[in-house]
């Protein structure tokens, strides 16, 4: 399944504002936002702000980068468990 | 025993030959270091232990690392008291900092409420309300925004400390980090993060070096939809 990732700023009530929406295979799955320094140690990564049908998470994640929270969506796109968490 | 007499003296009163009996229970005091667990998931106690120093708090753990916080306990609390009557433990008790605690028998305790009934329906109140407070916080987890939730446990947490002398001039020690909050009240580090600058920024409260000062206690009331009924700190309510 091909990820598209398509840069856009979101109003998060917050200063982190930085974002990519990403779609898979045309249809958006998940809004993932960059934390900004007033997150301290998190600051930099990326946050899952929402996730849509299987991404759709009780405890959304952080990614260090771009490139493994592209990982981690795809694999939970392709997983046939059910999701736990 | 003086913290126990503390706390069941700010939900009711007690006659001299109670107070008696409670200060003469047989105990052995301990201290926990934070993080440690003082009585697991499964285990089968012969004791129950009462507070009398720092914060513990109950805890399930979940696959994949999933941790969710059922309560936080203060000085004065018993907070397994239970598995008095509950043989098998169905979750967790851990020292959220280090914590000194008063063990005291099952069998002490069971020979104290057949002595005085009346301590034993003390005892039952308490419960109950330990019970109308996991009502609050399912209220809390399944209707309320993440910044309601937030300001009700800062308002929980001062009225019962309050209520034991640990606390008044709305301010009070809040050992909790960022992190368990989140586990407590089911969300994100990023999302409790985001809702204390909020809560800052909106000048309700500073929360610095484990202390939560309220700088305007009706409005975080008001936005956390806080009504203390539920604590029946009054004797008679």
């Amino acid at each position: 399944m091909s990820l598209r990732l398509q840069p856009v700023q979101v109003a998060t009530g917050s200063n982190d504002i930085e974002s990519q929406l990403a779609f898979a295979g045309g249809l958006l799955v998940a809004i993932l936002v960059q934390l900004c320094e007033q997150h301290e140690d998190q600051a930099g990564r990326w946050y899952l702000e929402a996730g849509f049908g299987r991404l759709d998470q009780p405890h959304a994640p952080t990614f260090a980068n771009l490139e493994e929270a592209q990982d981690w969506i795809e694999q939970q796109l392709s997983s046939t468990a059910v999701p736990t968490s | 025993m003086t913290m126990l007499l503390r706390k069941l003296e700010s939900i009711a009163t007690l006659s001299e030959g109670e107070r008696g009996a409670i200060h003469d229970l047989p105990a052995r005091a301990r201290t926990i270091p934070e993080g440690q667990d003082i009585v697991r998931d499964g285990d089968k106690p012969s004791q129950c232990c009462l507070i009398l120093h720092g914060w513990t708090f109950r805890y399930k753990l979940l696959g994949e690392g999933r941790r969710q916080i059922f309560s936080f306990h203060i000085p004065g609390d018993t907070p397994d008291l239970q598995s008095l009557h509950l043989h098998t433990m169905d979750h967790s008790l851990a020292a959220l900092t280090d914590a000194t605690l008063a063990f005291i028998p099952h069998d002490s305790l069971r020979e104290l409420t057949l002595r005085f009934p009346r301590l034993g329906a003390i005892l039952w109140r308490d419960t109950l309300i330990d019970a109308a407070i996991f009502r609050e916080w399912m209220s809390g987890m399944g209707r309320k925004t993440a910044f309601g939730r937030i300001a009700h446990l800062f308002c929980e947490m001062y009225m019962k400390l309050k209520a034991v002398g640990l606390a008044e001039d709305y301010r009070c020690p809040l050992p909790i980090t960022q992190g368990e909050l989140g586990d407590a009240l089911g969300l994100s580090n990023v999302h409790v993060n985001r809702t204390l600058q909020e809560m800052r920024g909106r000048g309700l409260i500073t929360l610095r070096n484990k202390t939560l000062v309220v700088h305007a206690w009706d409005e975080l009331c008001r936005s956390a939809e806080f009504d203390p009924t539920y604590l029946h700190l009054s004797k008679t309510s």
